[in-house]
């Protein structure tokens, strides 16, 4: 049957779900199989209904779509949440032990199969295992070689003992056994070919804390916030093998500022937070950008505003890290537009940080930061990991920049509007600075023509900053089309996805991604020869619409998705359809 | 780190302070430098955060790498200074309205972290630089525009806090008592950890009460009684929750103390890092398969 398998678990938040899900998806792309995971979770640690979802397919994949074939249901509320993904070639495992099926509400044709989880796992060694037991169950329902599960068990559960690993490779075999002598006969199966290739599996924070560590970064300060805790977990323990410390700080006020002072320290810092938190180190943002501290700021975007919905998606934020703070200054957004590329734009980031002595945030929305994706290795290829550290003077060319008393001039004014950085401990560079208005030797001042001559240099790097980088955006689709749809964050993938969809029905469409918010390519070309615009995003006013329509004078259409939930390729191809009608 | 033939002038700025004359922060700031002098620090390696207020100004008459931050969070940004380069000599000041109220939560836990910086409060019960409102140090009765029959609150006491934090040193200085405000700041310096001075800073411009006469009067100089000794919990416990009396001096050492750096094993100056990829980067990558 299809090689596109769609592959769900689904009970209570405390079932064990997300490690399940997990064991799964890294045995797939461990067989050479494209992965791509999504999870539905409540804000609540026990209870309430959650679910692990897992698409694959021997080609790319990288969105969601609204078919599910095989479920594992441990809670009769799972098959009510999926049943609008149900067709009649679905199978479903679960536990009659534990799960009665009473009023068995799911489509007829769908194929139940009853399953003694619990029973299996004890015989196995222990009732904790049946969840590996319906994995096992799955592996002969998709006609999946069970010995793929092999090495994930062994990853997940080698840190526990042989015994432990053993156990759970024979929990996995009685389930696959059962499924084979009790339902023969019955019900559909899949088939999944693997292939040599072997994928790595990674999601957007974690791709984040890579990239960071890459690009040299030491020193991360965090207060805990969903989405954004595991570029926090990530980094704990691996930084430290590169000299580098995590500080839980006591909240986010105090992160910001942790990572201020490591970054005037001359480290290279980060600090990592969603929305909330965002608002948080608003104050302290201004100080980073006034003292022309390098630093990167992440921004897990979740929905908003307030607590909003914290588990759920949204690209809310935009206006809030374009124009947040008070006073004005200048600011880089980089959105990385795939998990990929939130590896390569947090190294960038760093970059962009030191050579132009601006906080930089690094924004990835909760959909992007919590689905896991399959990627061939290389790339993430190390090798072609720069630093660059911008300005840095040492004893030896300090004295280029001290004024006739020999004093260190950290925010002179130069033509690109970047100063010269003396980290301390560097002779002849001790300065002062202050998110106080200031000159150019860092001192307090009311001047009126030092304040202008300040707020120009300042602004004076974006300027140099669009003549010397590539801000340039990503392109799908047709080129020729007249019919344009921007997009910027995770949406690019199911974008991606719908042009099949769109193909299909014969509608031509040229989309482009943009992954930098501020400074960003200028698209007025692109705007004004397309007879049809629209853009695309995971809010309700269309934040980048407006600055897309800001920049070109002209107005563009919007779609916008608000309930928390990710766009699907098919949805989304008919909404552009309707859209561009 | 020490260098030799540093002169206490040397950590002066040549920006002349704007605080009123007599303030209390003239001779604390003094004390400062002299204090860093002599345990042989150099302004290249010693790194000045400030906070808001008359006393965050500190900053900018020193001289040394510094930063004037934002109001009440000087702790962390010297925390960070601190561990991503435990070289650098790190000191941190600011005022009582600064640290105790809108930083109070940095401070319980700056302290309990133990990092190896030198806190230096100029406490003067007072909004100095905001001219004249009760700060979280002033007295219950203190009269003042914001509270015209006084805070009726009792004023929170830094030592107790950081003792209950678990700090590692806890000293009281005054800022007219160059010799011992200097000494103390110090020993301070030389403690392997988080050290708090709280020294009384009087602001003669709105706070007539807790002046120098004042403290002159009352405080109760430890290093002069014979039987105090500042390494002993249990008594230092009772004279920082002694109700009736004001101390100065060390009030509590912790001898054992272990400073984060130490603790944490962050020794290395984190602005030292490759041009590329550090090595072993690679396997990151191999971890996702
Ligand atoms: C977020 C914020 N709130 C309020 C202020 C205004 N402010 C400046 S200094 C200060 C109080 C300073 O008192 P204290 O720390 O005791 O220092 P002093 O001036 O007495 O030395 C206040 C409330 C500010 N700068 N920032
Ligand atoms: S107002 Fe008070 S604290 Fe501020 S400078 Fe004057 S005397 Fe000093």
């Amino acid at each position: 049957m299809h090689d596109d398998l769609n592959w769900a678990i689904g009970g209570e938040a405390g079932d064990g779900i997300a490690s399940t899900g997990k064991i799964f998806a890294q045995a797939l792309s461990r067989a050479g199989r494209h992965v791509f995971t999504s999870k539905d979770f409540a804000s609540r640690i026990r209870g309430g209904y959650t679910a692990y979802k897992v698409r694959t397919s021997v080609d790319q994949v990288q969105s969601v779509v609204d078919r599910l074939d095989i479920l594992i249901a441990l809670t009769e509320r799972t098959v009510d949440e999926n049943l609008d993904e149900l067709h009649e070639d679905s199978v479903i495992i679960y536990d009659g032990e534990r799960t009665e099926f009473s009023d068995f509400e799911a489509p007829e044709d769908v194929t139940g199969l009853d399953v003694p989880l619990k029973s299996l796992a004890e015989d196995a060694g222990g009732a904790i295992m049946r969840n590996v037991v319906a994995l096992g169950a799955v592996c002969a329902v998709a006609d999946f070689p069970i010995e793929n599960l092999d090495e994930s068990l062994e990853k997940r559960f080698g840190n526990k003992g042989e015994s432990i690993v053993e156990n759970n490779k024979q929990a996995a075999r009685l389930g696959s056994e059962y499924v084979e002598e009790h339902f023969a006969e019955e019900g559909p199966r899949y088939s999944l070919d693997t292939t040599d290739n072997d994928y790595v599996l990674l999601n957007g924070d974690e791709a984040i804390g890579m990239g960071a560590i890459a690009a040299g970064c030491r020193f991360y300060a965090g207060y805990p916030i969903t989405p954004a805790t595991d570029v926090m977990e990530y980094l704990t323990g691996r930084i430290e093998q590169f000299g580098g410390h995590v500080v839980q700080a006591e909240d986010e006020l105090a992160a910001i500022n942790l990572a201020l002072g490591a970054a005037r320290a001359g480290a290279r810092s980060m600090t990592a937070t969603s929305g909330p938190g965002i608002d948080l180190m608003a104050e302290t943002f201004g100080l980073v950008a006034t003292s022309e501290t390098p630093l990167v700021i992440t921004n897990v975007m979740r929905s908003g505003p307030s607590t909003g919905m914290p588990t759920k998606q949204e690209q809310g934020d935009l206006n809030m890290m374009l124009k947040g703070g008070h006073g004005e200054i200048p600011r880089f957004v980089v959105a990385p537009t795939s998990v990929a590329e939130c590896f390569h734009k947090t190294v960038e980031a760093f970059n962009l940080a030191e050579k132009y002595q601006v906080p930089v945030y690094l924004t990835a929305d909760l959909s992007m930061a919590v689905t896991e994706r399959t990627y061939e290795p290389d790339e993430f290829d190390m090798d072609e990991v720069e630093v660059d550290r911008g300005k840095l003077v040492d004893e030896g060319d300090i004295s280029a920049w001290q004024n006739e008393k020999e004093q260190f001039q950290p925010h002179a004014v130069t033509a690109d509007g970047v100063s010269p950085r003396a980290l301390p401990g560097t002779k002849g560079g001790v300065h002062m600075s202050t998110g106080l208005e200031h000159d150019e030797l860092g001192r307090r001042t009311e001047d009126t023509d030092v304040r202008v001559e300040q707020v120009d240099k300042r602004y004076r790097k974006v300027d140099t900053a669009i003549e010397q980088e590539n801000f340039d955006y990503r392109e799908f689709g047709d080129s020729e089309a007249d019919s344009l749809v921007i997009s910027w964050g995770s949406n690019e993938g199911t974008l991606v996805e719908a042009l099949d969809y769109l193909d299909e029905d014969g509608v031509n469409v040229r989309v482009i991604s943009v992954p930098y918010i501020f400074p960003r390519p200028d698209l007025s070309d692109e705007v004004k020869a397309a007879e049809d615009v629209v853009v695309v995003e995971a809010n309700a006013t269309g934040q980048f619409a407006d600055v897309v329509e800001h920049d070109v004078l002209e107005r563009v259409e919007r779609i916008n998705k608000y309930d928390g939930v990710d766009f699907k390729a098919d949805e989304l191809a008919a909404e552009i359809k309707e859209t561009l009608a | 780190m020490s260098s030799e033939n540093v002169r206490f002038t040397d950590f002066k700025s040549d920006k002349q302070p704007t605080w009123c004359p007599g303030c209390g922060d003239f001779g604390t700031m003094n004390g400062m430098m002299k204090a860093l002098a002599e345990t042989g620090n150099s302004p290249d390696d010693t790194f000045v955060v400030a906070g808001i207020g008359c006393s965050g100004k500190i900053g900018t008459y020193m001289r040394s790498y510094a930063l004037h931050g934002v109001h009440g969070r000087a702790l962390p940004v010297g925390t960070g200074v601190k561990l991503a380069n435990p070289d650098l000599e790190v000191m941190v000041a600011g005022g009582d309205g600064d640290g105790y109220s809108i930083g109070a939560g940095h401070f319980v836990h700056a302290v309990r972290r133990n990092v190896d910086i030198t806190y230096v409060v100029m406490d003067n019960r007072i909004y100095g630089l905001t001219k004249g409102q009760a700060s979280p140090t002033s007295r219950p009765d203190f009269e003042t525009a914001t509270t015209p029959e006084g805070p009726k609150q009792p004023p929170v006491n830094p030592l107790a806090l950081a003792m209950a934090a678990g700090g590692s040193f806890i000293a009281q200085s005054f800022s007219s008592d160059a010799m011992r405000h200097t000494e103390i700041v110090q020993e301070a310096i030389e403690h392997d950890g988080f050290s708090l001075v709280n020294c009384f800073s009087p602001c003669v411009t709105f706070n007539d009460v807790d002046t120098y006469d004042y403290f002159r009067d009352s405080l109760v100089d430890l290093s002069e009684e014979d039987d105090y000794d500042p390494t002993d919990y249990n008594q230092a416990k009772d004279a920082i929750l002694e109700a009736d009396k004001e101390y100065m001096g060390i009030l509590y050492q912790n001898e054992d103390s272990v400073p984060y750096h130490e603790a944490h094993g962050v020794t290395e100056n984190m602005a030292e890092i490759p041009d590329g990829a550090p090595d072993g980067a690679t396997d990151l990558v191999r971890e996702f398969y």
